[in-house]
């Protein structure tokens, strides 16, 4: 017996002692929490991973929110294809919306990857004055991650007029919740951020082109006042933007957006996503979404340039109005420059021949892969903000040399425009045509008041001649549309089912 | 509790002594002799380890190496020889010095030995819920893989044969057990050790027995592992003083019966559909399909051409032999079967010795080594329309030619948009032939141990397993062909490589110590164990061949950085664990065992798992009052209960994990991005199953007839799930475990030999399983989760299909203005849904959702039944699979049903709404409206997808002769045909295959959350074979 216990003791000694060693296996091809948060490195991936959401929300889904969803864009009709209500009821402005909630599929994107994008930039914010970096780097990382939270808030606030407010990172499913944070409340937070991120952040000359400026944050800033109607406040970025001789348009309209290569971050760009045309999965694609469909590859070619076109089917999204093309003046450069026109042989359709977006259409290498960035603020935008501000202060000799420098440049004259009321329609007008599909039509209809009386009169046009607005002849308007104008969207139903809050 | 053990039995012994004083005054005590002897088998076998002990006394020995054995007796007393497997003989000794005795088989099969977990009883004596089948029951079947063998075998355990795919798709689920979100296959455990690897790449030739466990007595001392039962394999041993060489080899063919197909469209009835289909519209019908008859003759039907008739053969040669110490078997086999889809090919050359040797009278040494190779062609065929090219065969144009004038196959087809075509459809003749999807695997699997008897009863045994696994993947679409529909050919060609190694080792140390005395009979079982497994695995994705001949990596132009990865995977697992079994007179029956489970895959808080189990037993037939019931024969009430887990929650969903491939984008740079994408959760832990069975067993007229009960019940708790959270944490989910199923069922078995006179012989074995589960609670807040098509409530039994209510059509306008609609998109002929929440509007959805719950993929009861009849040399059997009220989602209705005609049409869409005069069948809507209305009836889940998928399929049929006489050749030789999946009895009408599920775990269609869904997986073919089973 004695030797059998022996025996038993010597099998099993080795194992026994270390036992909690062998039970510790921790990853090997992926870093650990615990690990990260430490180098100056670290530091600056963890916030460039937050600028990562901005390339999803601003690759048409932005555009479908704000665009489609206005008098600018339209979808064209393909009755062979269904499952293209999150796309048409934007257009139609039948987005189902129940007891403030809504299943639409492109807004549960927009409230996702914002909140991606705060999350990050909460997830450096709570580490960084405690890290031991160098303090210029320190201020800049802490600058774009206050910068990146202020434009994650002012994109859902403007979107939903109220959302949760979370501040800090989530550790446990516990934390995950947070409260409905009121319009006000979310205002504050993101002047509060960005007003600290204009005295973080570097000047644009001094910053790696692409990341955020302090320029970037005084627009930002100034976006906000402008929504608020602090016109004063407002103008005092806005000019410290012009003063700061860091920007200036582009002789050429067109090339005030980038190609799919190069001319990015120009001289008239203050902040802009950045996308990268390749095989690594940073590219956008959004190009390919603006098309009326279906379009054959030697139709594609033509505005693609790409190697290797390929056919494509389905419902064409985000295609110009006849509305927003007639809104161009005679002999306005920027007509050609944004809209183009195409002829599908395969199309339903009497009338063959369709307009499409041609501001951001660039030859590329590869079928649906693209690297034009999309503009976030031009400076042409900060002029026009500049104007309006003044005109609303009713420094109106001051307001109109801001408004014709943009209309120079598009090839018109200065405006005639001289009271007020007249000025104030002027900039609008403006603004339409210049910042054509930058996902900025809804923004500003809301943000001015006109939403309900511009979007009736406009679904009253669409009723009356749907062939004008690129139905085929098996196509019709849903009963519905226009039913649901309100300046705000539902909060995401799939959301709701997860949140205590709403 | 060992030295609580020591104490009694010390008392016990002091009983023994007095006992044996009592019985030496009583009886008339006579001198002792010396006697010796030897005991060999009815056939002349030398029979080692048998008892031979002095009748009334406490004197015994057992036989040694050579079956001899001595002990001292008196010549009034009478020796009693006792060998498990044979029928105990009592000899009275009078004037005999030397006794040699022989034993008889014991037919009876109550005294068959059971591999149980760490060890083995009678089956007399299992008190857990243990079933299993021996090879010989399952020996004919024209199959690769062991659980295509069990298939309606067992009661309580369902198999599901989900894929046609050669060696692969076996869905086992032992008593309905699944997981949110972690594996549901039960643990095989090969030898005593349980393997990572895949048990479908097992040589069934190589297994000698199988002992399925299936309540929780039986599995916990498998601990973490055990929650979904555990399936015990034995491979082949040599038998007591013989030396077996046979040669089994069986051919055969197999097919896709045309019978039981999905039904498509042809030529001329597609043209005709969209002739109408224009017509109806009131639109110009196009030239291609004004007059339809001119497809008369010139039908393609896609997926017939991408299937084939194929053979398969299997050779195996089994050699075994006990003799002087040395034991060994040894098994080789070549199995080699080319799949019924065009370039499948499947083959497996597999090699197992067994060799054990009796170093000493206490000490003996084993080792077992099976390498193994298998080769796997594949092409694309399971898969949803992305991939599957028989999904995408079934929704081809059957007017669009499969060859050209010329008689060469087409590189893809389309048709002028005009037509209503929107996608390219390449030809999949080609791309079954030209895509190369191959698996290299080699394997080896080892276990070496020795066992160490220092005294009568102690065995210490330590064990050192090895399993080693090294896998190669390559995929090659060349620019000719390709998978994926809607792709015009030709493409840009791209190679995929991956390398896997894995290597796993368990070092198990057991000590059994064995006692009886005065009729109580113990056995104490401890153990400590350490297992690790590791993987390691690289991935590379290149593209744009200049030349399709030459598929390197190098010849690419481009490596897809995307698709290249490298992967480590690790685990490790310390155990201890200890059962002990008590018997009184072999009549009442207690068992109890404990195992602690320490996990590198459990959070830091909680790293060590407890599994206890209590089990007894009655043997009610050996009580004397048993005496009067003749015709009973048998007779065991057995209870059960104990706990068990699964530890299927992923190696490091535990850690916070930063991605650092987040990366952003300035300017033309790539700038480095890392972000946390997980929670960390110190308090993860494994699925908690508790589980109570109460079963018994009966015999009836010398065991004729054999009865078996099991009823159980088990809740399992702290489901592994990733529990969804509100994304403003800027994350998706949380792993947590929540949760709380119930399952519970009973379990029927009845084996009968019928007949058994003579040459005549006619056994009948059948069994029922009924099978329930019901969600009792999911997490706080959460009493639902969703899958694709289903919904998993609280209340409800898991997985149930979800949707909207489908009511037929609407007839005419009365109709449509007197029922609810969906706004804008409901017009006459469309498909009407049911207002569930009654608020007058159909909505899919959101707060006002008239979503409800459909159907349940899970049966009702599945049985299945087995006869054997031999007459003479000529045997006869049947083996016959059931499952009655599941149902399947024919997930492919979606587009075989589009009604704007882009795919080819399931025929029954002939008889759709046309007009208020012509409604057709008034399961299909109208065509007209375009996607606006067509798309509800195709997009908003309904009940029209739901379809019963009960079956009973004749799984196999063998008629059988054998050759007895002794020649140069051969000692015996047997002749047998069979034909495997010879019938399927159903009225499922999605597909050919009512087991069919598109996957069996993950979050995808037929998933954890999304049981049974049809995606039109490679079929099952019916395998006709003739085998030849020589014994030399």
């Amino acid at each position: 017996m004695k030797k059998s216990i022996i025996f038993s003791i010597a099998l099993s000694l080795g194992a026994f002692s270390c036992s909690d060693d062998f039970l510790t296996v921790t990853p090997e091809t992926a870093l650990s929490s615990v690990t990260f948060f430490k180098t100056e490195s670290d530091f600056i991936q963890a916030v460039n991973s937050a600028y990562v959401p901005l390339r999803t929300l601003h690759n048409i889904n932005s555009h479908l929110l704000t665009e489609q969803h206005s008098d600018n864009a339209r979808y064209v009709r393909n009755v062979l294809f269904g499952a293209t209500e999150n796309q048409s009821n934007l257009a139609d402005f039948n987005v189902p919306t129940a007891n403030g909630i809504t299943t639409n599929g492109n807004v549960l994107t927009a409230y996702r990857q914002n909140y991606l994008m705060i999350a990050r930039a909460n997830q450096v914010l709570a580490l960084i004055d405690a890290a031991t970096i160098p303090d210029a780097t320190k201020k800049n990382v802490k600058g774009q991650a206050l910068f990146l939270r202020a434009l994650g808030y002012l994109d859902l606030v403007r979107y939903f007029n109220k959302a949760p407010l979370q501040l800090t990172p989530v550790g446990n499913r516990s934390e995950a919740a947070a409260a409905l944070g009121t319009a006000d409340q979310l205002y504050a937070q993101i002047i509060k951020d960005a007003t600290d991120a204009v005295g973080l952040l570097p000047a644009k000359s001094v910053q790696e082109a692409g990341r955020a400026t302090s320029g970037a944050a005084r627009a930002l800033l100034a976006n906000v006042y402008m929504i608020q109607k602090k016109w004063a406040d407002a103008e005092t970025q806005l000019r410290a933007i012009v003063s700061s001789g860091e920007y200036s348009l582009m002789p050429n309209y067109a090339d005030a957006f980038s190609n799919s290569t190069s001319n990015k971050n120009t001289r008239e760009s203050v902040f802009e996503v950045q996308y990268l045309e390749g095989s690594a999965g940073l590219n956008g694609n959004f190009l390919y979404s603006m098309l009326p469909f279906p379009i054959a590859a030697n139709e594609l070619v033509t505005i693609t340039g790409t190697s290797n076109p390929q056919p494509l089917s389905g419902e064409g999204n985000n295609i110009p109005t006849p509305d927003l093309i007639e809104a161009y003046e005679t002999g306005d450069k920027r007509k050609d420059a944004t809209i183009g026109y195409i002829t599908l042989g395969g199309a339903l359709h009497a009338n063959k021949t369709f307009p499409y977006i041609k501001k951001y259409a660039r030859p590329h290498a590869l079928h649906n892969n693209h690297g034009m960035n999309w503009p976030i603020y031009r400076y042409s935008e900060v002029l026009l903000f500049l104007a309006e501000a003044l005109i609303e202060q009713n420094k109106l000799a001051d307001a109109a040399p801001f408004l014709n420098q943009v209309r120079t440049r598009a090839g018109l004259a200065n405006t005639t425009a001289t009271t007020q009321a007249a000025l104030r329609d002027a900039v609008y007008q403006e603004r339409r045509v210049e910042l054509a599909f930058e996902s900025k039509r809804l923004h500003d209809l809301v943000r001015t008041g006109r939403l309900e009386t511009v979007i009736k009169a406009y679904g009253d046009r669409v009723k009356a001649d749907k062939f004008r607005y690129y139905f085929p002849s098996e196509g019709f308007v849903p009963s519905d549309a226009f039913t649901n104008i309100t300046p705000y969207y539902g909060l995401p139903a799939a959301e709701a089912d997860l949140s205590p809050n709403f | 509790m060992k030295r609580k053990f020591i104490l009694s039995k010390s008392k016990f012994r002091t009983l023994y002594s007095l006992l044996a004083l009592v019985l030496l005054f009583t009886s008339s005590s006579f001198a002792q002799q010396s006697i010796t002897g030897k005991v060999t088998s009815a056939d002349g076998e030398t029979l080692v380890g048998v008892n031979v002990s002095v009748k009334g006394t406490t004197r015994g020995t057992t036989t040694d190496a050579n079956g001899t054995y001595k002990i001292e007796a008196a010549s009034s007393a009478t020796l009693v020889f006792s060998y498990i497997g044979y029928l105990t003989k009592e000899v009275v000794v009078g004037n005999q010095q030397t006794i040699n005795v022989s034993l008889a088989v014991n037919d009876k099969t109550l005294s068959e030995i059971v591999v149980v977990g760490y060890g083995s009883q009678v089956k007399k004596e299992v008190t857990g819920a243990v079933q299993t089948i021996t090879a010989k029951e399952i020996k004919d079947l024209p199959v690769s893989q062991i659980a295509q063998k069990l298939q309606g075998q067992v009661a309580g355990v369902q198999i599901n044969q989900t894929t046609g795919r050669p060696g692969q798709g076996m869905n086992v689920r032992i008593r309905g057990q699944l997981s949110v979100s972690g594996g549901s296959e039960p643990l095989y455990v090969v030898d005593g050790f349980p393997i990572t690897g895949n048990i479908g790449a097992l040589n069934p030739d190589e297994i000698e027995d199988i002992s399925i466990l299936k309540d929780a007595a039986s599995t916990s001392l498998y601990g973490s592992r055990a929650a979904n039962g555990v399936v015990l394999i034995t491979t082949k041993r040599g038998k007591s003083g013989q030396t077996n060489v046979s040669f089994n080899v069986f051919t055969g063919t197999q097919v896709v019966p045309k019978k039981g197909r999905f039904e498509m469209m042809d030529a001329v009835e597609f043209a005709q559909f969209k002739k109408e289909y224009y017509e109806d519209a009131k639109q110009p019908v196009p030239a291609e399909f004004q007059n339809p008859s001119i497809y008369e003759g010139k039908n393609n039907d896609w997926y017939d051409a991408v299937l084939r008739r194929a053979p398969l053969q299997s050779y195996n040669l089994t050699v075994t032999s006990n003799k002087d110490r040395v034991s060994t078997s040894l098994v080789a086999g070549v199995f080699n079967q080319e799949g019924i889809v065009i370039n499948t090919k499947y083959q497996r050359y597999s090699l197992r010795l067994n060799s054990e040797y009796k170093v000493s009278d206490k000490v003996t040494i084993g080792l077992n080594i099976a390498p193994q190779y298998v080769f796997d062609n594949t092409p694309r065929t399971d898969g949803d329309r992305g991939t599957g090219i028989l999904f995408n065969a079934i929704h081809t144009w059957p007017v669009m030619p499969i060859r050209d004038d010329k008689g060469e196959l087409t590189l893809f087809n389309r048709f002028p948009s005009s037509t209503g075509n929107i996608f390219a459809y390449p030809n999949w003749v080609r791309a079954a032939n030209e895509l190369v999807n191959e698996t290299k695997q080699t394997n080896i699997l080892s276990n070496a141990y020795i066992s160490y008897s220092p005294i009568k009863g102690l065995t210490l045994k330590s064990t050192f397993n090895v399993e080693l696994l090294n896998q190669k993947f390559f995929f090659f679409n060349p620019s000719t062909a390709t998978s994926a529909i809607n792709t015009a050919v030709p493409v840009t060609a791209v190679s995929i490589r991956e390398a896997t190694d894995n290597l796993g080792w368990l070092n198990e140390n057991l000590a059994t110590y064995v006692k009886s005395f005065n009729n109580h009979n113990f056995e104490l079982l401890a153990g400590y164990t350490n297992q690790s497994f590791r993987s390691e695995s690289s991935r590379i994705q290149a593209d744009t061949y200049s030349d399709d001949r030459l598929p390197t990596i190098q010849g690419a132009i481009n490596i897809a950085r995307g698709g290249t990865s490298s992967n480590v995977q690790e685990w490790t697992l310390t155990s201890l664990l200890s059962r002990l079994a008590y018997n009184y007179k072999g009549k009442y029956l207690l068992t109890a065992s404990i195992r602690r489970d320490g996990s590198s895959r459990f959070g830091s808080n909680n790293r060590w798992g407890t599994f206890p189990s209590l089990s007894a037993g009655w043997v009610v037939s050996d009580e004397d009052f048993m005496k009067n019931f003749s015709k009973v024969s048998f007779a065991k009430l057995r209870a059960s209960l104990g706990v068990t887990g699964n530890n299927n929650i992923g190696n490091y969903t535990q850690y916070a994990l930063i991605n650092n491939t987040v990366n952003a984008v300035f300017g033309n740079n790539v700038a480095p991005g890392a972000a946390v994408t997980s929670l960390a959760n110190p308090n993860l832990g494994w699925e908690t199953t508790r589980q109570l069975d109460i079963g018994f067993d009966l015999g009836f007229l010398n065991d004729r007839f054999q009865f078996t009960y099991d009823y159980y019940t088990k809740n399992t708790t702290n489901l592994l799930f990733a529990v969804q959270i509100p994304q403003e944490s800027g994350f998706t989910n949380f792993n947590d475990n929540i949760g709380e199923i119930k399952f519970w069922g009973h379990e029927f078995s009845l084996n009968t030999r019928i007949v058994d006179r003579g040459k005549l012989k006619w056994s009948v074995n059948s069994n029922i399983s009924f099978n329930r589960n019901k969600v009792l609670a999911l997490a706080d807040g959460i009493d639902r989760v969703y899958g694709l098509h289903h919904i998993t409530k609280v209340g409800e039994p898991f997985g149930q299909f979800y949707g909207h209510l489908a009511n037929g059509v609407y007839m005419n306008a009365e109709d449509l203005k007197n029922s609810p609609v969906v706004p804008g998109r409901s017009f006459v002929g469309t498909i009407k849904l049911v207002d569930v929440n009654g608020d007058g509007v159909i909505t899919n959805g959101g707060d006002r959702d008239d979503r409800t719950i459909l159907g349940n993929p899970f049966p009702k009861f599945t049985y299945g039944i087995t006869t054997n009849l031999t007459y003479g040399n000529f045997d006869f059997s049947v083996i016959g699979s059931g499952s009655q009220g599941n149902q399947l989602w024919v997930r492919h209705l979606y587009s075989t049903a589009n009604l704007d005609g882009v795919f080819n049409l399931h025929r029954e869409v002939k008889y759709r709404f046309r007009s208020e005069a012509n409604p057709g069948k008034g399961f299909y809507g109208t065509t007209v409206g375009g996607g606006t209305a067509t798309g509800i009836e195709r997009d908003w889940q309904n009940s029209r997808f739901v379809a019963d998928a009960s079956f009973f399929t004749i799984k196999n049929i063998t008629v059988g002769y054998t050759i007895n006489k002794r020649n140069k050749l051969f000692r015996s030789a047997r002749v047998y045909a069979s034909i495997q999946q010879a019938l399927v009895f159903t009225k499922y009408w999605g597909g050919s295959n009512p087991e069919t599920s598109a996957q069996q775990n993950g979050q995808g269609d037929g998933g954890n959350l999304s049981p049974g869904v049809d995606l039109f997986n490679y079929p099952v073919p019916r395998t006709s074979t003739i085998g030849v089973n020589f014994n030399f």
